[in-house]
């Protein structure tokens, strides 16, 4: 059945992408249809009856999808100078991502959290993704989707603390979708 | 010359229009000439099944000349005024000659009316594939000139580079005498650093160097908007000269895989939806699920549907539609003998469908 839908899903896509209409050109801005796509403002009718109408315009907004897909591919982010007591917070380089650390129980958790003001965010809120964070080593920090308040909770899974553990590792970690399976 | 989302701007070309004419005399031959304007479905197919099997690059984007050709034809079947216009160049040409086809020396006038289809569409083709990929304007003119402005460019590389026999022109082109090498011969590594009075001095000297008219000097009106705009042929200079380093340095395009690559319906469907375009179903508005649409059709009438629309080797299609032979959907002969029927009338059945299809899409 997976397979039926993959197949019709290709031929549609081919239908939509073979239409074409004599003296066709762009007759919505990049901008009216990023806005779309981001989920920040949406189509009036007319926009979106324009879309219809015009082959052109529906490949550049394909583009633009795509682009948007593949316009985040992961945030990287680096343990600055040691800090006195145990590590609360640490931040991606671009701003998108902060890791918080608390104890609970006498165990540390972590707490991904995703900033508002990025790009892709309500994009990431609507989707859920699967997402990792990985610490410089390569092992896996936490993975998981964000809940609606942007965020995504997990138990600390190494035996030393936050601070130390990232030390020993490189002082990096990243954050990145995970790549979907076979 | 590249440039963003063209695909039939390189030295490619030729390859591809060369083998697009010889698969369209091939199927010429079995078509009726009287009937020509209605013939473009089978046209198609028929140029289709000719292909020749050549792996051969048709550009630097990895794509084939044989890949290309197949979408150019396709193109066309979508694109009928090209058509038609070609059908109204025969008969116009048949109306002077008569069957000039059967004449001695008639192919090669045949060839030529293939050839111009194929050079309008190419060039319609790619400004709708630069349009798509970038998002400004573009025009089948403007991608003509892009290619007049590269040609030019190579050109006037081609002098400076022999400058020592060349220095009448060189100094013409420059604008001043030259006798030791110019600086600028050294200076002009691409087509970024191309000045754009030399390209129209080169082209205002090129009949006194012995050549014909240069393109921007010739009575045709086909690029009066540049003839006398240096900043609009420097910018366009410049993109040239700038996508091309572009290109170059990127690895490859990021790419999608299988799966991921049709989500943009999914955007496609909620963005229509939240337009609150006066659709229910966004999702069934746009494209119904073929199998609904197809549904009165036999099974070897879909799969022709799918073997002319994605090809016969697609990794998606389940295996209980494959020739276990070939690993790939049978054949349209093969689908033909399933139902019991010619394959003129599978041939129309399927194009039925996928007329159905079409109209029911978006």
């Amino acid at each position: 059945m997976k397979t039926m839908q993959a197949i019709e899903r290709k031929l549609q896509e081919k239908l939509l992408l073979a239409r074409r209409v004599e003296g066709d050109s762009l007759v919505l801005a990049d901008d009216v249809m990023l806005a779309a796509i981001a989920g920040s403002r949406a189509m009036t009718p007319e926009q979106a009856e324009a879309l219809r109408q015009s082959p052109l315009t529906l490949r550049r907004f394909r583009q633009l999808s795509i682009d948007c897909r593949v316009a985040w591919q992961g945030s990287a982010g680096m343990l600055r100078a040691a800090s006195n007591g145990p590590l609360d917070a640490i931040g991606t380089d671009d701003g998108y991502w902060k890791l918080h650390f608390v104890v609970e129980d006498h165990a540390w958790c972590v707490i991904l959290v995703l900033e508002a003001t990025a790009p892709f965010a309500a994009r990431m809120l609507r989707d859920q993704p699967m997402l990792r964070v990985l610490d410089g080593g390569g092992a896996v920090i936490l993975q998981g989707t964000l809940d609606a308040d942007g965020e995504c909770e997990g138990n600390w899974p190494f035996d030393l603390a936050p601070a130390p553990h990232f030390h020993a590792c490189g002082a990096t970690f990243t954050v990145e979708p995970v790549p979907r399976g076979p | 010359m590249r440039l963003p989302g063209t695909r039939y701007q390189e030295h490619g070309w030729e390859h591809v229009r060369k083998m697009l004419g010889r698969s369209s005399l091939l199927a010429f031959a079995h078509l009726d000439p009287a009937g020509l304007p209605d013939a473009l479905p089978l046209y198609v197919d028929l140029v289709a099944e000719n292909l020749q099997d050549i792996d051969a690059p048709g550009n630097s984007y990895g794509d084939s000349v044989q890949e290309l050709a197949l979408t150019l034809v396709y193109e066309l079947l979508a694109r009928p005024a090209d058509w038609q216009a070609f059908c109204a160049a025969v008969a116009g040409e048949h109306a002077k000659l008569g069957p000039f086809w059967q004449q001695a020396g008639g192919e090669a006038i045949l060839r030529k009316k293939f050839n111009d289809m194929y050079a309008v569409l190419r060039d319609k083709v790619d400004s709708d594939n630069y349009q798509a990929a970038c998002g400004r304007p573009c025009s089948p003119n403007r991608m003509y000139a892009y290619r007049m402005l590269d040609t030019a460019y190579g050109e006037v590389a081609r002098i400076f580079s022999g400058w020592q026999e060349h220095s009448g022109q060189v100094s013409a082109i420059l604008g001043r005498d030259v006798s030791a090498i110019p600086i600028e011969v050294r200076q002009m590594k691409s087509i970024g650093h191309c000045k754009a009075e030399w390209i129209m001095r080169w082209s205002e000297s090129l009949e006194r160097f012995g050549g014909a008219p240069g393109p921007l000097h010739t009575r045709s009106k086909r690029f009066d908007n540049l003839k006398d705009n240096p900043a609009k042929i420097a910018d366009m200079l410049a993109e040239i000269g700038d996508y091309e380093e572009l290109s170059a340095n990127r690895d490859q395009d990021w790419l999608l895989d299988a799966d991921a690559a049709a989500d943009w319906m999914d955007d496609l469907h909620r963005v229509l939806a939240e337009a609150g375009a006066g659709e229910d179903e966004p999702e069934a508005a746009v494209s119904p699920p073929p199998r609904l649409v197809l549904a009165e059709e036999t099974l070897p009438v879909r799969l022709a549907v799918y073997l002319k629309m994605l090809g016969g080797a697609d990794d998606s299609y389940p295996d209980e539609w494959r020739d276990p032979a070939t690993g790939e959907l049978p054949t349209m002969a093969q689908l033909a003998a399933r139902d019991n029927i010619s394959l003129p009338t599978l041939r129309k059945r399927r194009d039925a469908a996928i007329d159905r299809l079409s109209r029911r899409t978006m």
